[in-house]
């Protein structure tokens, strides 16, 4: 991974705060990252989409951005575990930050995958990261 | 047309088949005849994963097991080499463990596609199954009607059941004299254990709402034998002298053959290893039960039952012999429990049963029954012998705990107890059990 030694290969998928330190970073430097980045607005849909998620997931960000996440992106995740983790969090007024074990379903074949679920009532924007299983 | 035309036609045509699967609103699996899940699309993940407790979806019928527990053997069993081997099975997931818009019943049907693959289509019929109770009773109502009988007989009850008066329908029908009959409850047409005296006095209520109230099951000749029949149950429109309501009650023999809509119903609602019911005859009996109880307050107790060691079983003898435990058990049930109680297998080595009207030691009474039937017995299987022996937990239903969800809780919780106190043995739930297992089971899945 040496030659990914960008300013961004700083970032991991596990580290605290990584909700504030998504929204300072541009798009290109998310396109930088070894993990997924899902953003969504308070009507879940997408406006950020990085570079990895695009190609592990094989759909170009112009066919996701602006898409409703739940129902159209990823309706594997619209359930209890996840959108509903997102609702309640927007109706309790907290922040989110959780990370759970779960299995996306890309071109039909099952991927276990680990999720960071991610709200903060101060931002408006929030993050679904997707870990690949190695 | 050239080669490159032809390979992208058909990587097209690929495209748009994966896409049609992809996006179709209901959850499609493809799984090995062991389930081994090979694919899958995005409304099947929605709807497996907060079933599967190990958080992964590798295996279809692990991922099913608390929900469907016989779904294993009924693949397994399945002997054609193609065909449907369920169709439009409902699962019954548990309430109250996963937040509010969360599906409450599945609907799976599995169809083998081969030697070698099983297809399973999962949707969320948890609206249409409200709706389905409801037009069940439009159901029975227009079976009664058309279904041909054999001969009927007419009574007359006063305002708290009894019959007022004799006549000839009802000594040809059920055998029953004047004097055994006149003055007496209409429980004395059912056969014992069929009901409880809370059960008798809701249908008068139901016909009192309803204008009718109407239910199938054997009644009681007074010879002691029974015969199959359909009972309505409506309010006359005239008071009686004291000015009280009256009834008039029709019991209909329809014959030996339950009628063809019954019995797909019957196998709907059973387990297909034990003949108890399933989980979802558990869940509409019991939460019927429990909404009955809301108008006419009564004593209802819960009993968890669970095998001890089942696992031991199952990997010292081989599923098979597991498989005969289970049966076994549901035998002891059987023969334990009355026909007026609601007896289910609600998952892989666990049963539950709902006692109307009554008590906590009531309850305790009849569980400690059963496990000391269970633990003096033994099955035999092929050589071996094998004794096991059960776990009970019991509850009620008082102030704090009325629904189902807190019922279920409160027997499971008395169950952990009388496991963790070293198996083979009834605990009643305390409120000092839920304090203890609340901690005991904190950061974990239960047990």
């Amino acid at each position: 991974m040496t030659q990914a030694a960008s300013a961004t290969s700083e970032v991991h998928f596990a580290q605290p705060n990584l909700g504030e330190q998504l929204a300072a970073m541009s798009d290109q430097a998310l396109d930088g990252l070894d993990f997924g980045v899902i953003g969504f607005d308070g009507g879940t849909f997408v406006t950020r989409y990085n570079a990895f998620e695009s190609k592990a997931a094989g759909l170009p960000p112009n066919r996701v951005l602006g898409q409703p996440l739940f129902t159209v992106v990823a309706p594997c995740m619209n359930n209890f575990m996840v959108a509903q983790r997102f609702e309640d969090a927007h109706d309790s007024g907290e922040a989110l930050d959780a990370t759970i074990d779960y299995v996306l379903t890309l071109r039909m074949r099952p991927v276990k995958v680990a999720l960071r679920l991610i709200a903060s009532p101060a931002s408006g924007t929030r993050y679904v990261l997707v870990r690949r299983a190695t | 047309m050239t080669e490159a035309d032809r390979l992208q036609e058909e990587r097209d045509e690929h495209e748009a088949l994966l896409q049609f699967l992809y996006l179709a609103p209901t959850g499609l699996v493809q799984a090995a005849l062991d389930g081994a899940i090979a694919m899958m699309n995005p409304v099947a993940a929605q709807l497996l994963m907060p079933l599967a407790a190990d958080s992964s979806l590798d295996n279809l019928f692990t991922a099913l097991e608390g929900v469907a527990p016989d779904l294993r053997l009924l693949c397994r069993d399945f002997a054609a080499p193609q065909g449907i081997v369920c169709d439009g099975k409902y699962l019954h997931i548990q309430a109250g463990t996963q937040g509010r818009n969360a599906a409450r019943v599945l609907s799976l049907s599995v169809v083998k596609l081969g030697e070698t693959r099983l297809m399973a289509v999962l949707t969320d019929v948890t609206a249409q199954v409200r709706r389905e109770r409801e037009l069940r009773q439009t159901d029975a109502w227009l079976n009664a009607i058309i279904t041909s009988i054999a001969d009927y007989a007419l009574v007359r009850l006063d305002h708290e059941g009894r019959i007022e008066s004799w006549n000839e329908s009802i000594g040809r029908v059920t055998g029953f004299t004047a004097a055994q009959t006149v003055g007496q409850s209409y429980a004395l047409f059912y056969p014992a254990g069929a009901t409880t005296r809370e059960h008798l006095s809701d249908r008068l209520r139901e016909a009192d709402r309803d204008g009718w109230s109407l239910d199938d099951g054997m009644r009681l000749r007074a010879d002691g034998s029974s015969f199959r029949a359909t009972v309505m149950i409506s309010p006359l429109p005239e008071l009686d002298e004291d000015g009280a309501s009256a009834y008039s009650l029709v019991i209909r023999d329809v014959g030996d053959k339950a009628p063809a809509g019954e019995r797909a119903r019957h196998a709907a609602l059973s387990d297909y290893l034990t003949g108890l019911g399933n989980r979802r005859a558990f869940f509409e009996s019991a939460e019927l039960e429990l909404e009955r109880r809301v108008h006419v307050p009564r004593p209802t107790a819960m009993i968890m039952i669970d095998a001890d060691h089942f696992k031991a079983i199952n990997d010292q003898h081989g599923h098979a012999a597991g498989d005969a435990v289970l049966r076994h058990l549901g035998d002891c049930l059987k023969h334990t429990f009355r026909e007026v109680d609601v007896v289910a297998r609600v998952g892989g080595e666990e049963f539950a049963v709902l006692l109307p009207s009554t008590s906590m030691a009531g309850a305790a009474a009849v569980a400690e029954r059963l496990r000391m039937l269970v633990a003096a017995a033994a099955v035999n299987v092929g050589a071996a012998s094998i004794s096991y022996t059960v776990s009970a937990g019991v509850a009620a239903v008082d102030a704090e705990a009325t629904s189902l969800e807190a019922l279920m809780k409160r027997a499971d919780q008395a169950l952990y107890a009388a496991k963790g106190a070293g198996r083979n043995r009834v605990v009643s739930w305390t409120e000092a059990l839920a304090d203890s297992t609340a901690a005991a089971l904190e950061g974990g899945d239960g047990h």
